[in-house]
């Protein structure tokens, strides 16, 4: 391991760990102030992480090891997954970490774990969450991989760190392509976050919600691993669409200044999205789940196109 | 190859053993005799790991029957990869029989069972290791025999009878295909010999194509031809079940691999046909995955599933190969092979420890089961690694072929064809449809089998099967973790180096970010767990009833499958009065479809009965009609032979 790639690994780390609460907190910000409301501070999330962790766990008398390892299966690899996606600089190296298919399926580990903790408690509740979650991601899936396979078209490379390096130097805003691509971002971006219109973070109402039902039975600090994982897959998702789309202070050297830079940038364009989404968000109405797949059809269609277009031009 | 005849001897030996005692009920027999069967497996999987570790290929002549037809045995890098699958999962499942075989079953029958297994087992060995396809073809009949009479073992159930009838007659037109093909390549070449042969012209080549890919595709399941599969996995032990998918559906996937690349001269069209039947194999495979509760039968579609997977890989690579893209042909092949062998891991692994549910429950149907993780802690966790393996999950060993077949296809842009690659990224979304799904179809079977409350008294009273029906599955576990984690290394060991991620970093990234997480939990929790009822809405007490099952965990998929499936609804009400307002009483079923069977198999059953009644009509006559057909025959016969000299 080169010293370029522990640097790598630690800050990363932190930063996605640091950035991913604020992110979350501020979509509720903005969609409260869509609805009128005041809403929570900005750093509530953070206020509720330190207090999920001071409370004690309660797990329920029908689960098993599976509740117990879930969430650490869940934040280990989501973190895991963080080291595919460069948020501040892309390092020199990246011993196969990069690898697309890895980069998803590593979260894949993870929802399918909190899927088997909605099971675990014997609760109508979990079971509805994860059949329903484990549905949308099952009919999800094919839109994901063909946007991905048309950005390893456009970009010729099926790895994200060399997908940065790549808009960075290119044009990636006026390439058509790409910006096809990146709408197509976005809306895995809102399916996979559970995002209006796909499921609705706010309710706890069973016929409406997916992602709260899986994890109504965690508590504590076991909760908090849980959302903390959600708020860096969150994160994830948002940093692969703004360093396909508008990559600039991405730092390829390994100066603290450009770190810096990389840090600030990184936090404007996020902050940026984040607003975006919650806008995106308050004017959507949430959909049927059977009426996902036109949206989904929308984002294959997308990418398909994109991929028509690299072929024939 | 003095080894190998060890080895041989040694499963012969175990027959035999068995076979001498075979009236009478010794535990002690039956142990001694499977333990000749491991060591046996033990000597194969040291000297095919020898070959393919060293490139060295074995050759050795038997007997010399006939002036032309001798039993050959060479043992090459593709045979020795082969016998590797077949003798671990061997070693596995005789560990495991040690102590299943006594279970599950009572009295002398079970002194068969040893026997039967050995000759499935050297059969299939022989298949791959013989160097001609006369040879073959009589490995080929054994080994069809032998499963036919193990899935029959439990004979006094009807529906065992049912489906080893139905099994026989798909195997046995397996067989004729083959030899159709074989009798063609005999033709061509004057030759039994497993070799390339430049004298078939393009015709033949083709034809031959055709009769072995139906050949082996009716042994390997693929769809349309796959329906004996879930039928024959289901009434048979679990054990046999293991060894069929793990095992025998491979051995048709080596004869296809074998012929389609170092015998025949694949065309572009063919690897295309291969590509279009694996991915409909793998997508309908776990779309009727989806819909089954019957444990072992949801297993077999799998299988279904995952033999689509590697057809998957050979398709691409033929495609690759006739565009002359090497580098992603071989990706394609290499993928395709280390999935056979981490499909016939974990789906053994699977089938194995579904044996132990299916005993301890003494049922087949999930929606009984739940709750067993509490119960069976052991078996659960094994299942749950095979769950995930054949899921695809990072680090395991699945994730690894599908990630090669992923990265294949991503490359699908280097052809110039452009409608070859629009139908690549078609095959593609189609493949990532599926491996979601068999996901998806995992948290169902996990989760309705071992998680949340049990479903009926047998269930909750289950209790963890004796170790040695863990041994055997934790090897294979073992293995799962093993071959995904050091993937990287192992293709390097053998000399090979395929674009992918090495997973050891990845395995080590996660346990390095375990440490500090279980620090930061320690720290807060101290360790202490409270734990409390399911909240349920104020309900006084949840039960088993009000849990999600299984029908409802894939209902929503099944709606958005409904075109495929093709429910169908039936509604009967009746009503005591004319005017149909008081109800009176009614029915209503929801009936699933059996497309295959009654659009395709039962037309063409149906058609074979009456051809054969209307010939059994023309049989059944007096002497003088009879004799009218042998002057008829004969004039024909001097007439065509007249006519072709």
């Amino acid at each position: 391991m080169t010293t370029s790639l522990l640097e790598y690994f630690f800050i990363n780390t932190f930063f996605v760990l640091l950035v991913s609460p604020l992110f979350m907190g501020l979509i509720k910000k903005v969609k409260a102030h869509m609805q009128g409301r005041r809403g929570p501070p900005l750093l509530q999330m953070y206020y509720q992480l330190l207090k999920l962790f001071k409370k004690e766990t309660v797990v329920s008398l029908n689960s098993s090891f599976v509740t117990l390892i879930a969430p650490y299966i869940n934040i280990i690899f989501m973190l895991a997954a963080s080291l595919c996606v460069p948020l501040v600089f892309i390092p020199t190296a990246n011993f196969g970490f990069g690898n697309v298919i890895l980069f998803l399926y590593l979260m894949v580990m993870a929802k399918i774990f909190m899927a088997f903790g909605g099971l675990d408690a014997g609760s109508s509740f979990g079971g509805m969450g994860s059949s329903r979650e484990m549905t949308i991601s099952a009919i999800f899936e094919p839109v994901v991989i063909i946007v991905v396979s048309a950005l390893a078209f456009v970009l010729k490379t099926f790895n994200i760190h060399e997908m940065f390096a790549a808009t960075l130097v290119g044009p990636s805003l006026t390439n058509a392509a790409l910006v096809l691509t990146g709408v197509a971002l976005f809306i895995i971006l809102i399916t996979e976050t559970s995002r209006v219109p796909v499921d609705n973070p706010e309710t706890h109402l069973e016929l409406t919600m997916v992602h709260e039902a899986m994890i109504l039975e965690s508590s504590g600090p076991n909760l908090a691993l849980m959302e903390l994982s959600h708020a860096i897959k969150n994160t994830l998702l948002m940093a692969m669409l703004i360093n396909i789309l508008i990559p600039w202070g991405l730092a390829v050297t390994l100066t603290p200044i450009s770190w810096l830079i990389g840090m600030l940038a990184f936090l404007f364009k996020g902050i940026v999205l984040a607003v975006i989404m919650g806008v995106f968000e308050s004017v959507t109405a949430k959909s049927r789940l059977f009426g996902l797949r036109t949206f989904f059809i929308l984002a294959f269609s997308l990418a398909f196109v994109t991929i028509m277009f690299e072929l024939l031009v | 190859m003095l080894l190998f005849a060890i080895g041989v001897g040694l499963c012969l030996l175990s027959a035999l053993v068995t076979l001498c005692f075979v009236s009478r009920n010794n535990p002690q027999v039956r142990k001694a005799a499977l333990w000749l069967t491991i060591a046996a497996g033990l000597i194969f999987i040291f000297q095919s790991v020898r070959i393919a570790l060293t490139d060295q290929s074995l050759n050795y002549t038997f007997t010399q029957i006939a002036p032309q037809l001798q039993f050959t045995f060479l043992i090459d890098r593709l045979a020795a990869f082969f016998i590797l699958i077949v003798s671990i999962v061997t070693v596995t499942v005789a560990i495991y029989s040690l102590r299943y075989v006594e279970v599950s079953t009572s009295g002398t029958r079970r002194n068969l069972f040893i026997p039967l297994m050995n000759i499935f087992i050297l059969s299939m060995l022989f298949f791959v290791a013989s160097a001609n396809s006369f040879a073959q073809l009589l490995c080929w009949e054994l080994m069809s025999l032998s499963s036919f009479i193990l899935v029959m073992y439990h004979y006094e159930k009807e529906e065992t009878r049912k489906t080893g009838i139905f099994y026989f007659i798909m195997t046995q037109m397996s067989t004729i295909f083959l030899m159709l093909g074989f009798i063609l390549m005999y033709n061509a070449t004057g030759s039994f010999a497993i070799a390339a042969s430049p004298f078939l012209t393009a015709g033949t080549n083709t034809l031959i194509f055709i009769f072995l890919f139906c050949g082996f595709g009716i042994k390997a399941g693929i769809i349309p031809f796959h329906k004996w599969l879930p039928y024959a996995h289901s009434s048979s032990p679990s054990n046999i079940s293991a060894l069929m998918s793990g095992v025998m559906i491979k051995v048709a996937i080596y004869g296809m691999v074998r012929y389609v690349i170092f015998v025949l001269d694949p065309q572009l069209w063919w690897g295309i046909l291969i590509l279009i039947a694996g991915t409909i194999s793998a997508l309908l495979g776990v779309i009727y995955a989806l819909k089954e509760h019957d444990i072992k039968r949801l297993l077999a579609y799998h299988s279904i599933e995952n033999i689509g997977i590697i057809l998957i890989g050979l398709g691409l690579y033929i495609i690759f190969d006739s565009y002359g893209l090497s580098d992603l042909a071989f990706l394609s092949l290499a993928a395709s092979l280390f999935h056979t062998l981490n499909h016939a891991i974990f789906k053994s692994l699977l089938f194995l420890t579904a044996g132990s549910v299916v005993e301890e429950t003494g049922t087949r149907d999930i929606e009984k089961m739940g709750g067993l993780v509490k119960t069976m802690p052991f078996t659960a966790a094994l299942f749950l690694i095979g769950a995930l393996s054949i899921s695809a999950l990072p680090p395991f060993n699945g994730f690894v072929s599908e990630l090669m077949i992923f990265q294949a296809f991503f490359s699908a842009f280097s052809i110039p064809n452009p409608y070859v690659v629009i139908l690549l990224i078609i095959c593609l979304s189609l493949f990532a449809l599926t491996s979601a799904l068999a996901a998806a179809c995992f948290v169902k079977a996990f989760g309705i089998i071992f998680l949340a409350m049990p479903r009926s008294e047998k269930a909750q009273h289950a209790h963890e099967v004796p170790r040695a029906m863990l041994i055997g599955p934790g090897i294979l576990a073992f293995l799962c973790i093993g071959l995904g984690v050091f993937s990287f290394q192992i293709f390097g060991w053998l000399g090979f180096k395929p674009p992918m991620p090495n997973l050891l970093w990845v395995f080590l990234t996660l346990i390095i970010f375990l440490i500090p997480t279980l620090i930061v939990m320690r720290k807060t929790t101290g360790g202490k767990i409270r734990r409390s009822g399911t909240w349920s809405c104020g309900l006084p007490a949840p039960d088993s009833q009000t849990e999600y099952t299984a029908s409802g965990f894939s209902e929503p998929i099944l709606t958005f499958f409904k075109p495929i499936y093709k429910t169908d609804k039936i509604l009967i009400r009746n009503f005591w009065d004319k005017y149909d307002s008081t109800f009176k009483n009614g029915q209503a079923e929801i009936k699933v479809m059996k497309i295959f069977e009654e659009r395709i198999y039962m037309p063409i059953a149906n058609c074979v009965r009456y051809l054969s009644q209307k010939v059994s009509g023309a049989q059944n006559v007096d002497l003088d009609t009879f004799i009218l057909y042998s002057f008829i025959t004969v004039i024909i016969l001097v007439l065509a032979v007249g006519w072709i000299l």
